[in-house]
């Protein structure tokens, strides 16, 4: 009698099996477009030479907040620490990172914008940053972007920020190409440009680390989104991501993180979850 | 009735083909002893088949419930709520823009809309708040907006009382009234308008993920479905003609009522399982998805016109203020433009080939997804809408950048045809009646799935499975049992 009992048994048990079986596609989510979510290590595209953003150690250790929020987000997507790879990226190689798979996702003060929508999804984002201008501290002359008619302008490779001034604002600057922010700091205090103009939070960084041989007017002219950069179409992604900066606001990280960072800057810090880009 | 004591055995098999031990103490070498058996496979096969349908069933249930009735709907509230906030700050920008000038007959009016933008808000975080009962996150986060919106109040009429006491004309204010207004609209954009907007997108996200997940399985159950009412049914005619055979009996009236019970339902729970990924994909696809789009285009739109009243009312973050407008509207629409008078070139020429023909959809952004997906009258109208809304920004900038603020107000702030006022309005109601359109594709698809399952040719498939189920093993054991009884 026994017996019957275990053979009734394992048949119910194999009717649990043939149950389980149908409702494991539901369990992960089959049917959409291959995601970055589940991967147990990542590729994460970050700048080298941004001080409190994203700088390459000379021991070859990354550091900044976008290295510390970049973590945070990986760590919510279930990768362990020691399974993080940071990938030095520049403003002009962000999209051809992404799009060739040498990175699963940008933390590089990747402004949203329209038009690189069409080429990445964004997650985010993360902080709102204010570009701004910085110029050598003896110079007087500019007060804000417009003054920045008939001044040298440094212009990085595939950053937008002097696109803002000389195209969108449509002042006659003039332009001197530069390869990356740290490059026209250098330009800057070598009096080849007379200005750098970009986000807050990345001239806070130099001006930081150059001391009172600059300074930044502070006179913000644009929103800049620091979004989340991801393969074009990973919505799930796009959708854990923003998750995750929603817990990084609401679990007082971002504070932490923002003051850690910049605290001692002078900018204004808002710690609020930003109004995301949105994933479709 | 599966575990019953073994009877005596009647007919033993000859010893050459003795079936192994376990067999044998089952009793399978004896009559009895095998219809037991085969009625114990015929009754776990029809409980599989119950087990296995049920399960997709629920899966259809719980994809309808989260896209029809929580998710789908707090979209549509978090929706409003993002609206009727950045509305306010658009109408009190509105206000502190006409000044002294009530004459201009605007004022009386953003004051109207103000209130009922109010009311609006209110009910709207109500309803998003009772959706989202059982997310205690979104729930906490509909009521700090609300204590939010409480601050955001008190500013906007301090900055509106010192309005009317600086008694200015149309155009900016004077400083402290900008200050004060600052404030509030920071206030608005940091901590009012992300929320709510963020609720929209995870609205949608939940959405989204319940889809493919609900519907991949409600499609592989299917073959799950027919292969178990396969099962039941094989084992239940192999059981029907072993009684036939060994009892020299033609049909077994209980056992074919059960065989006849599950040849019409398994049939019929694979065509519902069909019917319901139909109305989960039609709900999605054909209803869901634009809504989420163009509400997104709405809340954006809304969202750029008040940045055109600021930017006439701050003048020390008009750059802001312009930079925003256009980064927003090619958001909404985008044809390739480095700033804002080659986005009105771009976009005229683009509206050009488009009503020449509507297949040539050169725009990007939510609109060139619409305008793709769903060609026709009610998205060609919003373009047109749009079109001309864009055009009477470019005359306010113009009047604006000729130093005729008071002009480029009147025509800003003005709420009779010809203004850039009324022509957002036309705009926004061209927005929603879009909206409005895929809606009904969402409710009729809810709807449809909701009553497929609510009803079978017997009544509701939540009871009509387990019924059906039980029926037939009763039935099984009604059709052994008189069997067994001429063993006794």
């Amino acid at each position: 009698m026994n017996r019957v009992r275990a053979t009734v048994r394992s048949r119910a048990g194999a009717a649990a099996l043939l149950a389980l079986a149908i409702s494991l596609p539901s369990a992960c989510s089959a049917g959409g477009p291959p995601s970055i979510v589940g991967e147990q290590s990542l590729r994460i595209g970050v700048k080298a030479d941004q001080p409190g953003l994203g700088l390459r150690l000379p021991d070859g250790r990354f550091v900044g907040f976008d290295v510390d929020v970049a973590r945070y987000v990986a760590a919510k997507l279930g990768v362990r620490p020691d399974h993080i790879t940071f990938v030095p990226v520049t403003s002009a190689t962000r999209e051809t990172a992404l799009e060739n798979g040498s990175v699963d996702m940008v933390f590089a003060t990747y402004s949203i914008i329209p038009k690189r929508e069409t080429k990445v999804t964004f997650g985010g984002p993360y902080y709102v940053a204010h570009q701004d201008t910085m110029v050598r501290r003896d110079e007087t002359a500019i007060q804000n972007v417009h003054d920045l008619k008939g001044k040298r302008l440094c212009a990085v490779a595939g950053s937008d920020s002097w696109k803002r001034v000389t195209q969108e604002l449509n002042i006659a600057a003039k332009l001197v190409p530069a390869t990356s922010y740290s490059d026209c700091v250098t330009m800057l205090l070598d009096h080849k440009v007379d200005a750098v103009s970009t986000d807050d939070l990345i001239l806070a960084g130099f001006a930081a680390r150059e001391g009172s041989a600059v300074r930044i007017v502070n006179a913000p002219f644009s929103d800049e989104r620091y979004g989340i950069g991801l393969k074009k179409g990973d919505l799930a992604a796009c959708e854990a991501v923003n998750r995750a900066v929603t817990a990084m606001y609401l679990d007082g990280t971002a504070a932490a993180l923002l003051h850690k960072w910049f605290g001692k800057t002078g900018l204004q810090l808002d710690t609020y979850v930003p109004q995301f880009e949105g994933c479709g | 009735m599966l575990a019953t004591a073994t009877p005596p055995a009647l007919h033993r098999r000859p010893r050459k083909r003795s079936p192994a031990a376990p067999i044998r103490r089952l009793g399978l070498q004896t009559t009895p002893g095998r219809i037991r058996a085969l009625a114990a496979i015929a009754v776990l096969a029809i409980a599989g088949f119950y087990i296995v349908a049920n399960i997709a069933i629920g899966n259809a249930r719980d994809g309808l419930r989260v896209i029809g009735h929580d998710a789908g709907p707090q979209v549509l509230a978090t929706g409003d709520l993002y609206f009727a906030l950045s509305d306010m700050d658009s109408q009190v920008a509105n206000i502190l823009l006409a000044g002294r000038e009530h004459n201009l007959g605007t004022r009386q009016q953003a004051l109207n809309r103000y209130s009922q933008d109010r009311a609006t808000a209110d009910r709207a975080a109500m309803q998003a708040a009772e959706l989202s009962a059982n997310n205690p996150i979104d729930q906490a986060t509909v009521r700090s907006v609300l204590d939010r919106l409480g601050q955001y109040e008190l500013l906007a009429s301090r900055a509106m009382v010192l309005n009317e006491q600086a008694n200015h004309p149309a155009g900016p204010p004077p400083a402290n009234v900008i200050a004060i207004y600052r404030q509030a609209t920071d206030l608005m954009k940091l901590e009012l308008l992300p929320p709510a907007y963020n609720l929209t997108l995870e609205g949608g996200a939940t959405v989204r993920e319940a889809y493919v997940a609900k519907r991949a399985a409600v499609l592989s159950s299917r073959l799950w479905v027919a292969l178990a009412g396969l099962a039941a049914i094989a084992a239940l005619v192999g059981l029907q003609l072993f009684v036939a055979v060994r009892f020299r009996r033609l049909v077994n009236p209980a056992l074919a009522l059960a065989t006849l019970g599950l040849i019409v339902l398994s049939p019929a729970a694979v065509r519902l399982l069909s019917g319901e990924a139909a109305q989960l994909q039609a709900a999605k696809v054909g209803g869901f998805d634009s809504i989420l789009t163009m509400s997104r285009a709405r809340a954006i739109s809304n969202s750029l016109h008040a940045d055109e009243s600021r930017f006439l009312l701050d003048p020390g973050l008009a750059d802001t203020y312009s930079l925003g407008y256009l980064d927003k509207s090619q958001t909404v629409l985008y044809v390739p433009s480095g700033n804002l008078s080659e986005y009105y070139t771009g976009l005229s020429a683009a509206m050009k080939a488009y009503r020449a023909n509507p297949r040539t959809v050169s725009f990007v952004g939510f609109y060139g997804e619409e305008a793709r997906a769903y060609p026709g009258p009610a998205v060609a109208a919003v373009l047109s809408r749009f079109q001309q809304f864009q055009a009477d920004d470019q005359r306010v900038r113009r009047l604006a950048e000729a130093g005729d603020t008071r002009q480029a107000t009147m025509l800003l702030t003005g709420r009779t045809a010809g203004s850039s006022g009324y022509d957002f309005d036309q705009y926004d109601k061209a927005v929603v009646s879009l909206i409005g359109l895929h809606r009904e594709t969402f409710d009729q698809a809810i709807r449809t799935g909701d009553r497929e399952l609510g009803r079978s040719i017997l009544g509701n498939w939540a009871a009509v499975l387990p019924l059906a189920a039980l029926g037939a093993v009763i039935l099984v054991g009604v059709g052994v049992r008189a069997r067994l009884k001429e063993y006794r």
